[in-house]
């Protein structure tokens, strides 16, 4: 039998803070263990945590970029348990008033999946297994690192639009600076929390949540995985459980961690020593002010106002310092399209080709507009405007300067094209034969010998039409 | 001595700073074999301290406290000496940071005599609770000095320091201080930074202060009170100059009686607090009854709230980091429960017990959060009382100090002597205990409990009464 799935997601994000959420200690990925701990992120005795308000900030814009209600009131609470990669035996987290709540976004088929709500916490450390000493050791780097969990609705009921989701999330993250949505770097990482019941029911069934995907694809194959899992059991009769599992890259399965049974009674309750969250209007209207242009909202200006492809908007917004370089080279000429052009296709090809990416380039976005500026007037042609977009991405460099210099500027003296043609027409008598017989089709390879002759400064448009008359 | 005449000794030259050290590290000496008011003396430290100050002293920069011997409760963090909580899972503790209250000390060069005995994690009432054994009354070596602050009661009442820092989280400075019969000063939740104050229950916890007078306690409080970044519920409002009102005249100021806190004292508790209002009366004070109705829930509220706190701030010494760490275990699991279940007293273990079943998903609204409404409820009546009222008057304790060992069955009991402290804790209130009378030798306590921040109120009023008793030392 078939089964419809249900599926919600808690995705972690950790912060862009520049320190830890309640203490001064850096917030960096990787180094040596332990080297950025103090008394307050290890919990020693005595010490208090010490709310960072850029984190709060950070939440807030979250809570913006995905359309939620950012409160006025929040509040942390203490989750507590013991793990020996949690130094105070409690995690810091908001419960009952979480900083942001009742959000959406919107996935492919137009569908609208809505966020329960996104508060702010703090990471745990790291434990490292040594399998050949027997021992274990705890890494607090991590300890206090800002995370802001996000928490859905059970909306989604396909792997792609919970794949759409996260590409989204991330995308929208990284734009308000939030987040770097690094799902390798665990900088943003997705549980899953997936039912299966039969298609027309409204129940949902018992669900399962999956841990440890660590990619969009992975995403992808332990839903399939779960849904094939639990269609198996259903059909045999039997009964989902509801338990954690953790999804294996290498296997592409999901192995049960723990049951309902063994899951932690938590005994949240008001954390003492931080006071609540308050903001006033003025203060969150400034938040929005700081907001960035989401990427849906440039989407609809690449598109309406830009007239970009649908397509070419989409890759355009993908990556934000990508589409901020196109901005700015659209604000300094208006050609909007010959700019996404050259940068969707020469410079995008070039990107790629050499692993680099686009805060790295020689060239500034004002150079791209100059050469789409000289394209458009006539100054080069489109085919030398890609050789000066080479160029300037191995040499950097003036665009006008090099067309100039390098003979890119294409001339419109007839009289001297003239005389090439004649000259190629004349060397290649058999062929110009040919085509006055009826071969039509050896028109572009005449055109291309001229072309040739002519150098790089020759106005296509101007030999097409001097050669047609000779011919 | 109080404060004010060791100043006068040491800046008119009469006494060295080390010398009048030496004076009391002496006495501590000879006495405290008997009062073990102290876990660590720090004699060098002491000496050391003592010469800094003398130099400020002589340079002309001394301030109220700049060479005063003072002692230190141990569950106050001090950098680079032990701080243990009288617990054996924090007997070798020894803090890189000084507590925010130790530090503003040494700025005004005080001189740190040693960390003081209390019940563990400061959890009790009787100070016999320590790992390092149960401190004794200087009025009477068979009776409890009160707790958790015992060892600093007992320590300024013996002499054995100029007045001490504390930690009151349900009474234990008040109390202490009523059952060893100095002054006892509880200041605003807010008031006194609890940056490196190990936490017992946060929302309540709040460094004291035990001295010889309500002068002498303004001095100290003056000194470490003020907005601290490190503690985020510390306060700006606090901003000392609380012995400002003392010697002025008081008879403008309205004085409380809740009936309530007096019903259940004992006879000679009831008369001294009496004749204490009948003073204040004839002071030109308006004394006037007025009522707390939820004070029987207080106790209740207190002991939920304050033990779930407590389970939470106690999970971190797992013997993992740092600690008591048991040679049994073979995971951690196994590890953490056999380090907890010896580095932990039995009474610490009650309160850690009671506060997790009090947060359990089933019961907490039935316990818990019951008792956040108990305690809403009880910062509303004292609102409405002190739309009328300046100050409360209540007695301390139901009763004198009691005899060791008589109520260590029954920690119910022990607990429903705290009936007359808790509230000012529930509610944040300042709130000060001084002597009003002697029943079979021992001390009797009243307390003065004031609006938010108006410690200079209370040690106003306090002082007053202090001016016209004549207090009994205690013979050693």
């Amino acid at each position: 039998m078939r089964y419809q799935p249900v599926i919600g997601l808690e995705i972690h994000c950790e912060l862009l803070t520049g320190s830890k959420v309640f203490c001064s200690c850096r917030n960096e990925f990787g180094g040596g263990a332990n080297t950025r701990v103090c008394p307050r992120c290890s919990g020693m005795p005595g010490t208090l945590p010490l709310l960072n308000r850029n984190a709060v900030r950070l939440a807030a814009k979250a809570g913006f970029a995905t359309n939620c209600t950012v409160n006025k009131y929040s509040a942390f609470d203490r989750k507590n348990y013991f793990y020996p990669d949690l130094p105070k035996a409690y995690q810091i987290t908001q419960f009952e008033s979480p900083i942001c709540t009742d959000g959406y976004i919107d996935v492919i088929g137009g569908k609208r999946i809505r966020i329960n709500r996104i508060h702010i916490e703090e990471d745990a450390g790291k434990l490292v297994h040594d399998d050949y000493e027997g021992i274990s050791m705890a890494d607090y780097n991590r300890c206090g690192v800002p995370l802001i969990e996000i928490v859905t609705e059970p909306d989604f009921r396909s792997a792609e639009e919970v794949q759409d989701f996260v590409q989204k999330i991330a995308q929208s993250l990284r734009y308000a600076g939030v987040c770097d949505g690094r799902m390798e770097q665990g900088s943003l990482r997705v549980d899953v929390n997936i039912s299966i019941m039969p298609y027309g029911s409204e129940e949902f069934g018992t669900r399962a949540e999956i841990k440890n995907l660590n990619s969009v694809k992975s995403i992808g194959r332990a839903i399939e995985y779960e849904i094939s899992r639990q269609s198996e059991i259903l059909d045999k009769g039997g009964r989902v459980v509801q338990e954690t599992r953790r999804y294996n890259e290498n296997h592409d399965d999901t192995k049960a961690m723990r049951s309902k049974e063994e899951a932690h009674d938590y005994r949240y309750f008001p954390e003492p020593d931080i006071p609540p969250v308050l903001f006033s209007d003025d203060e969150i209207e400034q938040i929005r002010n700081e907001m960035p242009e989401m990427p849906a909202e440039r989407y609809r200006r690449y598109t309406e106002e830009y007239g970009l492809s649908g397509e070419d908007a989409r890759l355009m917004t993908a990556q934000k310092e990508f589409s901020d370089f196109y901005d700015s080279a659209a604000a300094s000429a208006p050609e909007y399209r010959l700019i996404s052009n050259l940068m969707l296709g020469e410079i995008s090809h070039l990107i790629n080709e050499t692993g680099t990416d686009i805060s790295n380039v020689k060239f500034t976005p004002e150079a791209v507009a100059k050469t789409a500026k000289m394209t458009a007037s006539g100054t080069i042609s489109k085919g030398s405007a890609k050789e000066i977009i080479d160029i300037l991405f191995e040499e950097g460099g003036d665009p006008e300067k090099i067309a100039g210099e390098r003979g890119f500027i294409m001339s419109n003296d007839a009289s001297e094209m003239e005389a090439v043609i004649d000259k190629v027409l004349s060397d290649n008598a058999e062929l110009v034969e040919q085509y006055r017989s009826g071969s039509e089709k050896l028109f572009g390879y005449i055109m291309g010998l001229v072309m040739r002759a002519c150098g790089k400064g020759a106005n296509p448009a101007i030999i097409k039409q001097k050669l047609s008359e000779k011919l | 001595m109080k404060i004010s005449g060791i100043r006068k000794r040491l800046d008119s030259r009469e006494i060295g700073a080390v010398e009048l050290t030496k004076e009391y590290l002496d006495r501590i000496d000879r006495y405290d074999g008997k009062i073990n008011s102290y876990i660590t003396v720090c004699r060098d430290e002491a000496v050391a301290m003592a010469e800094r100050a003398q130099k400020l002293i002589d340079s002309g920069n001394a301030s109220a406290l700049t060479g005063i011997p003072l002692s230190v409760k141990d569950n106050i963090c001090t950098n680079g000496i032990k701080t243990t909580c009288a617990s054996r899972m924090l007997k070798d503790f020894v803090p890189v940071y000084d507590a925010y209250a130790v530090e503003k000390l040494k700025n005004e060069g005080f001189v740190m005599l040693g960390k003081t005995n209390m019940d563990e994690f400061a959890m009790g009432g009787s100070s016999q609770t320590s790992y390092f054994g149960g401190v004794k009354n200087p009025y009477n070596t068979e009776c409890v000095p009160g707790g958790s602050s015992g060892g600093a009661a007992a320590s300024v009442a013996a002499g054995m320091c100029a007045a001490a820092l504390g930690s009151d989280t349900g009474g234990s400075v008040r109390q202490p201080s009523a059952f060893c019969g100095v002054t006892g000063l509880k200041p605003t939740y807010g008031a006194v930074s609890r940056w490196g104050l190990i936490a017992f229950a946060s929302s309540f916890d709040q460094i004291g202060v035990c001295a010889l007078s309500a002068e002498d306690a303004g001095y100290v409080f003056d000194a470490i009170c003020g907005r601290d970044e490190n503690d985020a519920t510390s306060s700006a409002r606090a901003k000392g100059g609380s012995t400002e009102l003392i010697g002025k005249d008081i008879s403008n100021i309205t004085v409380g009686i809740p009936r309530e806190f007096i019903e259940d004292a004992s006879d000679e508790v009831k008369e001294a607090v009496q004749k204490a209002a009948e003073f204040y009366r004839q002071t030109g004070c308006n004394v006037k009854e007025c009522s707390l109705p939820s004070l029987e829930y207080a106790v209740s509220a207190y002991y939920l709230i304050s033990s779930a706190e407590a389970a939470s701030n106690l999970s971190r010494f797992d013997g993992i980091k740092y600690g008591h760490r048991s040679g049994l275990g073979e995971d951690y699991n196994a590890l953490i429960k056999s380090s907890r279940s010896e580095g932990f007293g039995t009474e610490v273990k009650r309160r850690i017990m009671l506060g997790n079943y009090a947060l359990c998903s089933g019961y907490y609204d039935a316990y818990y959060n019951k008792a956040r409404r108990i305690r809403a409820q009880i910062r509303n009546e004292y609102r409405a009382i002190f739309d009328s009222c300046d100050v409360i008057l209540t007695p301390t304790a139901p009763t004198p100090a009691y005899r060791i060992g008589a109520q260590e069955d029954d920690p119910v009991k022990m607990y429903l002597a705290d009936v007359c402290t808790v509230t000012a804790n529930i509610a944040g209130l300042p709130s000060v205990s001084t002597v009003c009378g002697y029943s079979g030798g021992l001390p009797v306590g009243m307390s003065i409990t004031g609006r938010p921040f108006d410690e200079k109120t209370i040690l106003a009023v306090c002082d007053r009464f202090e001016r016209d008793f004549e207090r009994k030392e205690c013979c050693l």
